[in-house]
């Protein structure tokens, strides 16, 4: 056992980072990825016209492309075009679950798009890592348990928090790796905790469901509903009866002029006396996440039945840490402050994980065998898990644009290369010498990321940024890259000098 | 709200700066000299001044439930740009404060 708290503090800091650092990457990535899903999905899907259609407009043609296509069906969907997502998507069913169309907003007319998993992969990939849905959001939300311990007892052993506040001392060796980890931790510590947490908290009911257990049997439904998320009951009666819709643009002005921009509708039970019409706002127009929320009118008459409900407190701060975290609120400022933030994280879980390794380097070459074996495990885990994560995330998004637009489920054809072009890395991490491995891949990446362009999504401001943001991106790996090469070479030329010493 | 963004990420810049400076340890990397006891004590004053005025200009531009939340990001990403640029050009580093005055031009 360790002999003082530091000491312990020092060693948990070092083994759960590294052994938990490598998918909290991968995690961390992602997730920082997932801030620009809707630009993502945009970019992965050529299809999509990139339009400003007056949302009232584009409600009207979806609700005739329904009239004509689905006017029997008990459910209807609509997604409006909105700032980030252009597109506009109708569906039948219960909960988005039903069969989809895009349709073009100018025209009504569907169009056909390919099918891709778009950023939101990104987004599932960042709580559930692709893993059946429950079990994803128990192995994350024990990696951000270690993740939170990591930022903890990361302060601890951090003895000069404030007198190296402003501390990088480069070209120094592990010197320079701490330091970096050191003060991408502390200046971005607000970050770092606010992120943790809040992930936790988004599925506190999953983590820590004992409340609900108790007061409402567990039933999630009842407590939803005790906050005032009441679905108001439909006349059954009426839903036989044949009725006119009415017209839906004053019902989403008066909606937008009380809850702000508009992200989309649902009309249960069209073309009935009992039609109803729930508009929903969209998610950015305050902290607060407000998913499932929506204003309720009569499809017959127009009257409001029911407006958004007010949280209580409880509910109200769940909704705020949610919030915070989706970082849906304050614009393209706020989004672009989470995307840096985010990609500091990254360095700083890189970063900590390259120093285990540089700093056991030496102790380990001069160490037996089998020590040395797992030296070398760890070595090859963190080209891996690092660039070879980056290279599989660039990789999926040349896989949307580059696999034949009618191949057979080609959602999972795209995740497949994603996994695919990790699992390559990871073996290639393990035949190349490390630095070469560190140093290909890295390049590898760089040149798939400035190549993005050349596949095409130039037409519009929004794709556009994407291979804008791919560019810079690909360019600052590129020269990653390049230091990391130029590195190499210092201390085999000093060796190579000395041994000509030693020769003469 | 563009200029309240850009004026909130300047003002947190300088505020980082003037902190950093207050340091023995930075003025000397940059200067190479000590730095008056006075002068150290004004430098961290208009440091926690300057990071006030950041808030207050994020609050221009996001309103005061979200202006706080920006504030956090632009210090903290403020004071990693500083880290960054601190010794590689040090002088530079000090010199990016003038964008303030540039800024505050841009507004009248």
């Amino acid at each position: 056992m360790k002999n003082t708290f530091t000491q312990s503090m020092a060693w948990l800091h070092t083994w759960a980072g590294l052994i938990f650092g490598w998918l909290l990457f991968a995690i961390f990535v992602t997730g920082t990825l997932a801030v620009f899903d809707k630009e993502l999905d945009h970019w992965m899907q050529p299809e999509i016209p990139a339009t400003e259609v007056p949302q009232a407009d584009a409600a009207r043609r979806a609700i005739a492309y329904l009239q004509a296509h689905e006017p029997q069906a008990g459910n209807w969907g609509i997604s409006l075009p909105s700032e980030r997502s252009p597109g506009l998507r109708v569906s039948t069913g219960e909960r988005r679950h039903g069969p989809t169309v895009q349709l073009d907003p100018r025209t009504g007319e569907a169009i056909e798009v390919r099918d891709s998993v778009g950023g939101n992969f990104f987004f599932r990939f960042h709580f559930t890592l692709d893993l059946p849905r429950n079990w994803g959001i128990f192995v994350v939300g024990a990696l951000a348990l270690v993740m939170l311990a990591a930022l903890v007892t990361g302060i601890v052993i951090h003895k000069k928090i404030f007198k190296e506040f402003f501390t990088f001392r480069p070209n120094k060796g592990q010197r320079s790796w701490l330091d970096f980890h050191n003060a991408s931790a502390v200046l971005l510590l607000p970050f770092h905790l606010m992120i943790t947490y809040t992930g936790l908290v988004i599925f506190m009911l999953i983590y820590i469901p004992a409340g609900v257990d108790a007061l409402f049997a567990g039933d999630n439904r009842a407590y939803f509903q005790a906050q005032g998320n009441t679905r108001l009951e439909q006349p059954r009666g009426l839903a036989r009866q044949p009725a006119a819709l009415v017209d839906v643009a004053p019902l989403l002005a008066q909606a937008e002029a009380r809850l702000g921009p508009i992200g989309g509708l649902n009309i249960r039970n069209p073309n009935t006396a009992a039609a109803r019409i729930e508009i929903r706002p969209g998610l950015g127009n305050r902290i607060a996440l407000g998913k499932g929320q929506a204003m309720v009118f009569d499809g017959v008459s127009g009257q409001l039945l029911g407006d958004v409900a007010e949280w209580r407190a409880a509910p109200l701060t769940q909704r705020v840490m949610a919030g915070l975290h989706f970082a849906q609120f304050g614009g393209y400022p706020m989004r672009w402050l989470y995307f840096v933030c985010g990609l500091v994280s990254c360095l700083m879980i890189a970063s900590g994980l390259v120093l285990f390794c540089v700093k056991r380097g030496r102790k380990y070459a001069s160490a037996e065998a089998s020590v040395r074996r797992w030296y070398r495990v760890a070595e090859v885990c963190n080209v891996g898990f690092v660039s070879g994560l980056l290279l599989a995330c660039v990789g999926l998004l040349w896989a949307s644009r580059v696999l034949p637009v009618e191949l057979a489920q080609r959602e999972s054809w795209e995740v497949r290369a994603f996994f695919g072009v990790w699992l390559l890395a990871l073996l290639h991490a393990g035949i190349r010498p490390v630095r070469r491995a560190w140093v290909e891949q890295l390049l590898l990446t760089a040149f798939l990321c400035i190549g993005l362009g050349a596949l095409g999504g130039l037409g519009d401001a929004m794709r556009l940024g994407v291979v804008a943001c791919a560019l810079v991106l690909g360019v600052l790996l590129g020269l990653l890259a390049w230091r990391v090469w130029q590195a190499q070479w210092v201390p085999q030329k000093a060796r190579a000098g000395r041994r000509m010493e030693a020769g003469a | 709200m563009m200029m309240w963004v850009m004026g909130s990420v300047l003002f947190a810049y300088a505020g980082m700066l003037g902190l950093c400076q207050g340091l023995e340890r930075h003025y000397k990397q940059v200067w190479n000299r000590t730095c008056p006891p006075v002068l150290r004590v004004g430098l961290r004053a208009a440091g926690w001044l300057a990071l006030l005025a950041s808030l207050v200009l994020c609050a221009l531009a996001w309103g005061w439930a979200m202006g706080p939340v920006a504030w956090f990001a632009v210090m903290s990403l403020a004071g990693m740009v500083l880290v960054l640029l601190l010794p590689y050009w040090p002088r530079l580093a000090v010199g990016l404060v003038a964008a303030v005055p540039v800024w505050g031009l841009m507004l009248l």
